[in-house]
């Protein structure tokens, strides 16, 4: 049994592309990372998901109980975050806890209060007198509290502090270690590298590329910002490197994506005369960029 | 039905439950004690100069202001109707709005329950308020029209009299509870209760001014009430099953549009 499937699933809102034949299966146990510009469909896969919005074509399964008609009871075994966390403002987090609790069969009282613990959640407040990342605590705590077979989260770390963050991963890598699939959309590339077995990337709504993460074009690809002594232009360089551009507001430095091997990158650079260097992993966009950009497939971006 | 809902729902509605049942008790205690003023000779010898339209309009009838059961069917209820219509009508719109205006749809719509259920769950709450205000309102109306009138209150077609009332506030709120699903926000609902109950009365009011808007009655919830037949002790039974008709009608379409409605934050 998979722990999701979407066939050819497709939303449309009147004219509005919304995603069109995303299709996808996540394993039972898995961690799927499902990342995408801004608007390219990551949230109307999720409502779909979540039943909040039909499909205008295609269908999708949890756990081979089919959507929209399976709704119900299907999402005792689900757990959803969504992007942005409202709740009844004249509620306590207890309250709001509490009742969300009340909807499914026997929450385990300790273990809503671990996690309380663990996030370092204040429930006694009102909900209205809640910062976006206590919000956010709260939004975990609900999704997570009767310990779902699925969870469904939509940008889950955004308003999050960082140490936070790392006590939520922690959470979410023990309780995928206890069975619980993941689902989760996110801009931020480390924290895929950090948990994700696999990668879905969707853009302008359709799904282009499901692949472990290692496996992903431009995976390899590496920043490089360096500055030569007196601030000179890196023109000793073979041509495929000679693309180094001037690093607005700071003098002298320059920068340049890459793939290439570390040795390789680290053996070109042994010649420099330099002053200072720094090699980091891309960004999110800058992957984007090297699988769909104008450049795309000679290996660079700048 | 869900319990857990029914009692999320009581405790977000009862604050606003006691604003209105105060406003309306409010309006009773200061009407129902004029009684004794209306019957007396000199105010029929004013109403004499109205036209017949305007007293048909306004039901100011002799009878109105000779007996103190006819005084309250006729004149206190009408108000009272009005003001109850105009709650229940923002209780239903309310019940089912404020999730898309909240956004809190994301949360309640992606719980283990139908659709179907969250709105039973609600369409109870609105029943069980809406019936409590008027079990409210005919204990007060029984205290203080005995007091103002001592064996004169008819406890029994007053009884009849709020029961007509109860049905017609509650057909109010199913139309309400209709729409809700296409209204995405509390402020919508409050214009939605207000225009209902206004509605409903002007229409009510040129319905009995001239015969050729006669016709209009028909459009009125306030006509099936049938607040002299019930003070007779013979209440328009027909009325009142069109009224609960309209309720239940209300609700089955609400849970109609509901189950169509997409939540797109």
């Amino acid at each position: 049994m998979k722990a999701l499937v979407t066939s050819n699933l497709t939303k449309f809102y009147g004219q509005t592309r919304g995603i069109e034949e995303v299709t996808l299966t996540v394993d039972q146990g898995e961690i799927f990372g499902f990342i995408g510009p801004n608007g390219a469909g990551k949230t109307t896969t999720i409502r779909t998901l979540m039943g909040l919005i039909r499909p205008t074509g295609g269908e999708a399964f949890i756990f081979d109980t089919p959507l929209p008609g399976g709704g119900g009871d299907l999402y005792r075994q689900v757990g959803y975050l969504p992007g942005e966390v409202n709740y009844y403002p004249e509620m306590t987090g207890r309250e709001m806890i509490d009742y969300a609790a009340r909807f499914y069969d026997a929450v385990d009282k300790k273990w809503v209060g671990e996690l309380f613990e663990r996030l370092q959640f204040d429930p006694s407040r009102r909900i209205r007198t809640y910062s976006t990342g206590n919000r956010k605590k709260l939004g975990v705590i609900q999704a997570l509290l009767h310990k779902p077979r699925l969870a469904v989260l939509d940008e889950p770390t955004s308003g999050l502090d960082p140490l936070i963050k790392q006590e939520f991963f922690h959470l979410l890598q023990e309780m995928n270690n206890n069975g619980m699939t993941i689902f989760f959309s996110t801009h931020v590339l480390e924290e895929i590298e950090r948990i994700c077995h696999r990668v879905g990337v969707i853009k302008e709504g359709r799904l282009i590329q499901v692949a472990p993460l290692e496996e992903l074009p431009g995976r390899q690809m590496k920043l490089i910002t360096l500055r030569l002594a007196g601030g000179h232009p890196p023109d000793a360089l073979p041509r495929r490197w000679s693309r180094f551009e001037p690093v607005e507001g700071k003098p002298g430095f320059f920068q340049l994506s890459v793939q290439a091997p570390a040795n390789e990158i680290t053996a070109h650079l042994s010649h420099l005369d330099l002053e200072y260097v720094k090699i980091t992993d891309p960004s999110i966009e800058d992957l984007f960029l090297a699988m769909y950009g104008p450049e795309k497939g000679d290996g660079h971006v700048s | 039905m869900s319990v857990n809902i029914f009692r999320a729902e009581l405790t977000f509605n009862r604050r606003s439950f006691l604003i209105w049942a105060g406003i309306i008790i409010l309006m009773l205690a200061v009407y129902l004690p004029f009684f004794p003023y209306m019957d007396s000779p000199d105010y029929a010898k004013l109403l004499e100069g109205f036209p017949d339209s305007i007293k048909d309009a306004m039901n100011l009838s002799d009878i109105t202001f000779s007996d103190i059961n006819y005084y309250y069917a006729d004149m206190v209820m009408q108000y009272i109707l009005l003001l109850a219509s105009i709650y229940a009508a923002m209780l239903a719109g309310c019940l089912i709005s404020r999730e898309a205006d909240l956004n809190t749809a994301e949360f309640l719509f992606t719980r283990p329950i139908t659709r179907n259920r969250i709105a039973l769950s609600k369409a109870t709450v609105l029943l069980l308020l809406v019936t409590l205000l008027w079990v409210v309102l005919y204990v007060v109306a029984v205290a203080l029209g005995s007091l103002t009138a001592p064996g004169d209150f008819d406890v029994i077609s007053q009884l009849l009299v709020h029961l007509s009332g109860l049905l017609a506030t509650l057909a109010t709120g199913g139309i309400a509870f209709a729409v809700a699903p296409f209204i995405n926000t509390v402020q919508g609902t409050t214009s939605l209760g207000v225009g209902l109950g206004f509605g409903f009365f002007i229409i009510a009011t040129l319905s009995k001014m001239t015969s050729k808007l006669a016709f209009l009655k028909y459009f009125n919830i306030y006509y099936y009430a049938g607040l002299r037949e019930a003070v007779s002790r013979e209440p328009f039974t027909a009325g009142l099953l069109v009224l609960l008709s309209v309720f239940l009608l209300g609700v089955a379409l609400s849970i109609f549009f509901l189950n169509r409605k997409e939540f797109t934050g």
